[in-house]
């Protein structure tokens, strides 16, 4: 599908949560990734569709792969970057985080793109500053190019993912990518299915309209695609397993596990990994079901995809 | 104001015997002389015509907070007073919180003799343990001694089982209530919303209702071991009610108290992530809500507190999740709660009991109740006046209020203490 088979224009100049979108808002998305992954792939991938636009990666939380491809992304669209590791600096000093945003804010960039450990602060930050803001995640609530670029990845390989049995183990519980995932992945039709200790799984899990296992063997049976999460150690306080060695032996990844999913089920992780807790090493790093590397190729796409259309809306703003 | 007054023409509205009807008062030095249809007017210097309004006891609050003394910008004690008297309050209690734990026992008398100067009745209450931190002991004899009307541990739970044992067998020997939190530390810590479909789904840290039921079962066996009493702070959901029937069952000597946010707002009102609504409790859901107005009704609760807490504007410029919980509440709290009556989920009579004769005769105290005899600390409240809430309009140079753009029905518009005029509202 094309964008004038819609006849209808990105209308989004934040992305705060996967809720905000529409299928056809993803498609939109997903038609410009797949343009920018292409253009990636040549020795030219130099744009000029966020020329003389400035983004502010804003950062309360550390991270190294999401920050490096928003940076990556914005610089190749022509954007100049400039990156805030706020953890270390402002945020120290008792300053708030309206104060902080307000006075970015007065350095005129156009998008902030926000990663911070408290639900709602990129909201909080777009309501305060009126700045185009992207979601690189906040606390446990969403994590939406997370959510994007894990679909396009399962897209690209089956054309769609309706219909598609995918399962998601692992600490649910603390887990942006799997909110944004299972937002996603309902509003495209898949069938969903979680596999984590109850410990590990919100207490309203039963109304997301996904199924519920707590035993591996069982969830992975005829899945297409099974995806890992990290366990998310900074967040937990007091036990939520005994031990990762356990939780490997109980929820882990490998091809052992795997065995009674489709042959050609796709293993994916959105990383960072904890080779041994929740995946087995080999299992992570055999090309024929792994797409990690892909789904980390693709995160740099699918973001300049969203950058490149919230920059059009703002220079359509300007405009009029 | 003269020493002899009437008010005439109104609408006596006394929870404490249940009246409500057509009637005046006539006030003699500062205490009620007459109440009735038929006053003796020769005797008033001069009579109010109250032109149908409603006139009920001041007001008391068990539960409110300034700020530090000299807190820049910051709530004192004459503008939490002022705001205490537009909101028709006569007698204002303050609880120990982390940044007043009231736990200085060498300065507690002049501190609550200072608190008398503004008009209304300020009250304190005393801390149960040092810093609040539920180890060692407060001075609660010395306080007591110095006029403290309740002893509380603030908004901390007192997590070992042991120092909440001896506080409340240690306070039971001054008969005063022990005011708790009702929280099992465990389940509750760093939880700023209710485990819900709504918080689950934002990811946010959440305790479920079960821990307010868990922390009552608890304080009420202990209360029963003791022979203390206890006093249940903020009941906020319909599970901490269960468990407070239960304690009534056996005969242990227990009172509770709800804030008004929760009989008011539920999660929903925060469900854009506003931080004016970061509130602790945090906001419950809509089933909890009917049950606190239910027990409203039913008489199973003692008082509505304001929890009135001032903060600056400084502490909600964070995001909801690390915003400072509390909200203003002095100045709006009878309006919020006559929208209940307007709306029929309360009589006038059951919404104003936990504003008057509840928490007074929980503490003891004179006021709190139309009859001859007792100090004239009277409301005149307009029950039909629309106005809408503006914080910058408010006595207090805060504004974090949970309420700012509502639209309410019906204000104070005078507020006597001991027969003296300390509010008037001129439209």
């Amino acid at each position: 599908m094309t964008r004038a088979a819609f006849s209808y224009d990105f209308p989004h100049r934040h992305l705060v949560s996967v809720a905000d979108l529409n299928p056809v808002d993803i498609s939109l998305i997903f038609e410009r990734a797949e343009h920018w992954r292409a253009v990636n792939k040549t020795p030219d991938k130099s744009s000029d569709a966020l020329k003389g636009m400035t983004v502010l990666n804003l950062f309360f939380e550390n991270s190294t792969r999401t920050q490096g491809s928003f940076e990556m992304a914005a610089k190749r669209l022509g954007a100049d970057v400039v990156n805030f590791a706020i953890a270390h600096s402002s945020a120290k000093k008792g300053e708030s985080l309206s104060d902080t945003a307000r006075n970015l804010a007065a350095m005129q960039p156009d998008i902030m793109v926000v990663r911070h450990s408290a639900t709602g602060a990129p909201q909080f930050l777009a309501e305060r500053t009126g700045l185009s803001v992207i979601n690189a995640g906040d606390g446990m609530h969403q994590h939406p190019t997370q959510g994007l670029l894990d679909v396009f990845t399962m897209n690209r390989h089956w054309g769609s993912v309706g219909g598609r049995r995918i399962l998601i183990v692992g600490d649910i519980l603390h887990s942006r990518v799997a909110r944004s995932n299972i937002g996603l992945l309902s509003m495209l039709g898949a069938d969903i299915r979680v596999c984590a200790p109850p410990t590990l799984l919100p207490t309203d899990i039963d109304q997301w309209g996904v199924d519920v296992f707590h035993d591996l063997s069982e969830a992975v049976i005829g899945c297409d695609a099974v995806m890992a999460l990290r366990q998310q150690r900074e967040r937990m306080s007091g036990g939520f397993i005994p031990s990762g060695r356990e939780f490997f032996h109980l929820f882990g990844l490998s091809h052992d596990t795997i065995r009674r999913a489709k042959p050609d089920v796709l293993v994916m992780h959105p990383g960072p990994m904890n080779r041994g807790v929740e995946i087995h090493t080999k299992l992570a790093d055999d090309p024929k079901h792994s797409v990690i590397m892909e789904q980390v190729e693709n995160g740099v796409a699918v973001r300049m995809a969203i950058l490149e259309l919230i920059g059009a809306n703002i220079r359509k703003e300007a405009a009029a | 104001m003269s020493s002899s007054f009437a008010i005439t023409n109104a609408r006596l509205v006394d929870p404490a015997s249940g009246h409500d009807g057509p009637g005046g008062i006539l006030v003699e030095n500062g205490l009620i002389a007459q109440i009735g249809e038929e006053l003796d007017l020769n005797s008033a210097d001069e009579v109010i015509d109250a032109g149908g309004k409603i006139l009920a006891p001041a007001l008391i609050d068990l539960r409110a907070a300034k700020e530090p003394a000299l807190t820049p910008d910051g709530e004192n004690q004459s503008s939490l007073a002022a705001g205490a008297a537009a909101g028709g309050f006569g007698t204002v209690v303050l609880a120990p919180n982390e940044h007043s734990p009231l736990q200085t026992a060498g300065g507690f008398a002049g501190m609550t003799r200072a608190l008398g100067q503004h008009g209304v009745r300020v009250l304190s209450a005393a801390a149960a343990t040092q810093d609040l931190a539920g180890e060692s002991m407060a001075e609660i004899g010395l306080m007591a001694k110095a006029g403290a009307v309740y002893v509380s541990n603030g908004d901390n739970p007192i997590a070992d089982t042991q120092v909440l044992r001896r506080v409340m067998s240690y306070a039971s020997q001054f008969d005063l209530w022990l005011s708790l939190r009702a929280a099992e530390p465990g389940l509750s810590c760093g939880a700023v919303a209710t485990e819900s479909d709504w918080s689950a789904r934002y990811g946010l840290p959440s305790e479920p209702t079960m821990a307010e039921r868990i922390a009552i079962d608890r304080a009420a066996s202990v209360a029963a071991l003791s022979g203390g009493k206890l006093m249940v702070d903020r009941v906020s959901t319909a599970d901490g009610l269960a468990a407070i029937r239960d304690a009534r069952k056996r005969d242990i000597e227990i009172a509770a108290t709800s804030a008004i946010a929760h009989l008011t707002l539920n999660e929903v009102d925060a469900g854009g992530l506003d931080s004016a609504f970061r509130i602790d409790p945090p906001l419950r859901v809509e089933d909890d809500r009917r049950a606190l107005v239910a027990a409203i009704a039913d008489g199973e609760i003692d008082a509505i507190v304001s929890d009135h807490r001032p903060t600056p504007f400084d502490d909600k410029g964070e995001p909801f999740a690390l915003a400072i919980a509390g909200t203003l509440a002095l100045e709006t709290l009878l309006a919020s709660l006559l929208a209940l009556v307007h709306d029929e989920e309360l009589s006038l009579v059951e919404a104003l009991r936990p504003l008057t004769a509840g928490p007074a005769d929980l503490l003891g105290l004179p006021q709190g109740r139309l009859k001859t005899g007792a100090p004239a600390d009277l409301v005149l409240i307009d029950g039909d006046t629309p106005w809408v809430c503006h914080p910058d309009d408010f006595q207090s140079p805060r504004g974090n209020s949970a309420w700012a753009g509502r639209r309410f029905i019906g204000r104070v518009t005078q507020t006597f203490v001991d027969g003296r005029s300390i509010y008037n509202y001129n439209g």
